[in-house]
């Protein structure tokens, strides 16, 4: 019968296509792979760059190590050569992935731990919303609430760490000049391209500790995953034939003892009393005081208490507090105004009819809960661009930190204008968003401030894509508005506010000693 | 036409099919040459969701709404073998908060719908689906965006036992291939590792659903219960919104009825979630109107 033959074929068809459904499950996310280079220049006299927390590079003291012919060197060759002897494909592929640079891993890494952590608690039974606790980290609200300030500062601190341990580093290697294993035993191959940088200590050993020591403060709950990721990073060294044991101790050692003195300065630097929300009451006065007529309300149910509003009295990096106060944006258009009116005209006109690509852009940068937020997004930009400079270990750790140090500078101004003039959202004329609404003061805009910052900063480092820099600035700007959260008075006082900000980490870095841009 | 609701319209809630003639999931066929047009309204609402497996309210949000509004045609191919179509227009709003609402058309879906055994009552169906986004519409505001952008192809086994009384019992399974899909953001946080990347991996997922009835003279009604769970897949965070790669798993209970005594006719469906995970605890409720053409010499089964 022709039908059954029909109904056969089409059964077996059918059948082979539902198999090929379930098991074609992999799917490509076409995630970039960083890949190890030799640097475009290993910066040997970075020893003598100037230091953000170390009083001399060679504060923390590094003792001289076993000349390479000594028994004891020989003895950390033969084991060495045991680890390479035996290497699994698992362990080749972590030598390449911590390969790709230790400062470039150890800032992707901070900004993972942000986006697990950036979410704001939520409200309990009696409608109030618990501080998350640092010695509580895992409970709920979970410590911390990495939102862009805390992310600013975290990234500070640990690209800081990073930097002065590596300028350290830097000045050991040149006083010891002890060359790697692979160059003081030809039968040792190596994962990684060999320069003639000197292997004592390990620069990498060196970021993997400072980054530990500040990672583990800034983010106490995941001090387990961070544990492992320090011995990965170790270990890395090790499988890919590039350092013996004593570099690695002697370079664990530094990082941890410089990163020490960075984080004292963390823990006076004033962000334990970001969160003082008793202070609110005379913000909002002296807010009114100075003409403000509508001010800030959380528009969020229950009513939540801003996001840090003394973070603007803590500690800034490249400028000081009177500074800060000449460089503060004039007060914004009042409520009610012909100039309000036009900028609010603007976003009620959105609120209608929002483009495609207007919510596109404001998508893009929204960089809201469960992402590392504008200061991160920022850091990976800059580290991108150092990676495809080919920066030396050294030379990335001085353009993250520049551009660490200006994003929370720039966290901090800005925060201390949000609070100092406390102007209310565009939702409380009535108002939806397409991204979200921060629940803290709308003048001015974090991300406009953050990103021309930031721009400043890499436009100096980077000078042949300072335009590109400045375009995505501008964006990141624009998309504040386009997503309705703020005015156009907002972001572009921010822009200007941020980019004198960068200025500041400029100078520091046309004064560091590098001589580089 | 559940197949298509489960997996795109707005995901935290278990929106569930559309009311029509002959769908995706039945044992009804169109005759050869005959066509039928149908149009429907739905509406999923919900006021608590499953936050992982934590359900809750979320005051910034009030009432979820999603409405839309769905054109089908089934067309028969032959007696045996039924093409079925269908595009919906999709709009979601809040009752409080600041979230925009989003609106647009969303994805085109298709289906082959074979019956591969006929015997003594017993049948047993093949179908072929397979989905495509129409719209530009953003696919991760959620819970207001109105799909998931993704490409779906879909494979489903359907039995069926219809007694002469007209009672039937109905049951299916599905296993449902669903894309990668581009966002906007080109960094995302999933099952807790951040991807550098703007392509964000669906999870794949199963559907199975049974279902009682009865259906004679052109009138039927039935209860069934379904069940759509995704093959991996991540949770809400805590206080988190969702994300389309998370595990949309949904439990539902409902009745449908359909009187179509001739070319015309009207259908009615009611469900309610009562189980999920990253999903919203909605009720949906779909009216719809339909029209067949019929060819020469076919009446209704």
């Amino acid at each position: 019968m022709k039908n059954l033959k029909i109904v056969k074929a089409l059964t077996i068809l059918f059948v082979g296509i539902v198999g090929l459904l379930i098991v074609s499950c992999e799917k490509d996310l076409n995630e970039p792979v960083p890949v190890a280079y030799i640097p475009a220049n290993l910066d040997l006299n970075a020893g003598t760059w100037k230091t953000y927390i170390l009083g001399t590079s060679t504060e923390v003291p590094v003792s001289e190590p076993k000349a390479t012919n000594s028994v004891e060197y020989a003895a950390e060759i033969v084991k060495l050569k045991t680890v390479l002897a035996n290497l699994t494909p698992e362990q080749k592929k972590t030598a390449a992935f911590w390969g790709a640079g230790a400062v470039y891993r150890w800032n992707e890494l901070a900004r993972e731990m942000a986006a697990r952590y950036n979410q704001p608690p939520a409200s309990n039974l009696e409608g109030k919303y618990p501080v998350p606790d640092a010695a509580n980290p895992l409970a709920d609200p979970r410590f911390p609430f990495a939102n862009p300030p805390y992310v600013a500062r975290a990234l500070a601190y640990l690209s800081v760490a990073q930097y002065d341990a590596l300028v350290s580093t830097w000045a050991y290697k040149n006083k010891y000049n002890r060359q790697g294993p692979s160059k003081v035993d030809a039968s040792i191959t190596t994962l990684l391209p060999v320069t003639a940088l000197p292997t004592y200590p390990s620069e990498d050993a060196v970021v993997a500790a400072a980054s530990y020591a500040v990672l583990i403060a800034m983010f106490p709950g995941e001090i387990p995953f961070l544990d492992s990721k320090l011995a990965e990073a170790k270990n890395a060294r090790y499988y890919a034939g590039m350092n013996v044991e004593s570099d690695i101790i002697a370079g664990d050692a530094l990082g941890k003892a410089v990163a020490a003195k960075v984080m004292a300065r963390a823990k006076t630097d004033g962000m334990a009393a970001a969160n003082n929300q008793t202070l609110t009451a005379g913000f909002i006065e002296a807010a009114k005081a100075r003409g403000i007529k509508d001010v800030w309300v959380s528009q969020e149910t229950p009513i939540r208490p801003p996001m840090l509003p003394n973070y603007g009295a803590v500690a800034t990096w490249n400028f000081d507090k009177a500074t800060m106060g000449q460089i503060r944006p004039a007060i914004p258009y009042i409520v009610g105004s012909t100039e309000w009116q036009k900028d609010f005209d603007e976003l009620s006109k959105i609120n209608g009819k929002q483009t495609r690509e207007q919510a596109r852009i404001a998508n893009y940068w929204a960089d809201g809960p469960g992402t590392y937020t504008p200061p991160g997004h920022w850091h990976r930009t800059a580290a991108n661009a150092a990676l495809e400079a080919k920066f030396s270990e050294v030379r990335m750790a001085r353009t993250m930190a520049l551009l660490g140090t200006a994003e929370m500078d720039a966290g901090i101004a800005c925060w201390e204008t949000k609070f100092y003039y406390y102007t209310p959202r565009p939702q409380q004329f009535g108002l939806k968003t397409s991204i979200g609404l921060p629940n803290f003061p709308s003048y001015t805009s974090g991300h406009s401030t953050f990103s021309a910052a930031a721009a400043t900063v890499l436009g100096y480092i980077f000078p042949e894509k300072a335009s590109i820099f400045n375009e995505q600035a501008t964006e990141s700007s624009n998309s504040r508005v386009y997503g309705l959260i703020h005015y156009r008075v907002d972001c572009s006082m921010g822009l200007v506010h941020g980019k004198k900000i960068g200025e500041y980490a400029i100078e520091r870095g046309k004064s560091d000693g590098s001589n580089l841009q | 036409m559940k197949l298509f609701t489960k997996y795109a319209i707005v995901l935290m809630i278990c929106i569930s099919s559309v009311a029509m003639a002959q769908m995706p999931h039945d044992a009804i066929y169109m005759p050869k040459k005959a066509f039928c047009f149908a149009l429907s309204a739905n509406q999923s609402e919900w006021t608590e969701y499953w936050e992982n497996k934590l359900k809750r309210e979320n005051l910034n949000i009030g009432k979820l709404t999603t409405q839309s509004a769905m054109v089908m045609v089934a067309a028969g191919i032959t007696d045996n073998l039924n093409l079925i179509v269908g595009l919906p227009y999709v709009k979601t709003k809040t009752s409080a908060g600041n979230l925009m609402g989003q609106k647009g058309i969303q994805d085109l879906s298709g289906w082959l719908k074979y019956k591969m055994l006929d015997k003594s009552g017993l049948t047993i169906h093949g179908v072929l689906g397979a989905s495509v986004p129409l719209g530009n519409y953003v696919p991760d505001f959620l819970p207001m965006s109105i799909g998931l952008q993704a490409k779906t192809v879909s494979g489903r086994v359907i039995g069926n036992y219809h007694h002469k009384s007209g009672v039937y019992l109905q049951a299916h399974a599905s296993y449902i291939y669903r894309s990668t899909i581009t966002i906007d953001k080109d960094s995302y946080l999933s099952n807790n590792k951040v991807y550098n990347t703007n392509v964000v991996a669906i999870p794949n997922a199963t559907d199975t659903r049974a279902a009682v009835g009865y259906y004679k003279k052109g009138v039927q009604f039935e209860v069934f219960a379904e069940s759509f769970t995704c093959v991996g897949g991540d949770n809400i965070r805590r206080n988190d919104m969702p994300f389309p790669t998370n595990a949309m798993n949904s439990k539902m209970i409902g009745a449908y009825a359909k009187y179509q005594p001739k070319n015309w006719g009207l259908n009615a469906k009611i469900g309610n979630c009562y189980e999920g995970q990253n999903v919203g605890n909605s009720t949906i409720y779909s009216v719809g109107i339909l029209y067949q053409i019929k060819s020469k010499n076919q009446v209704f089964k």
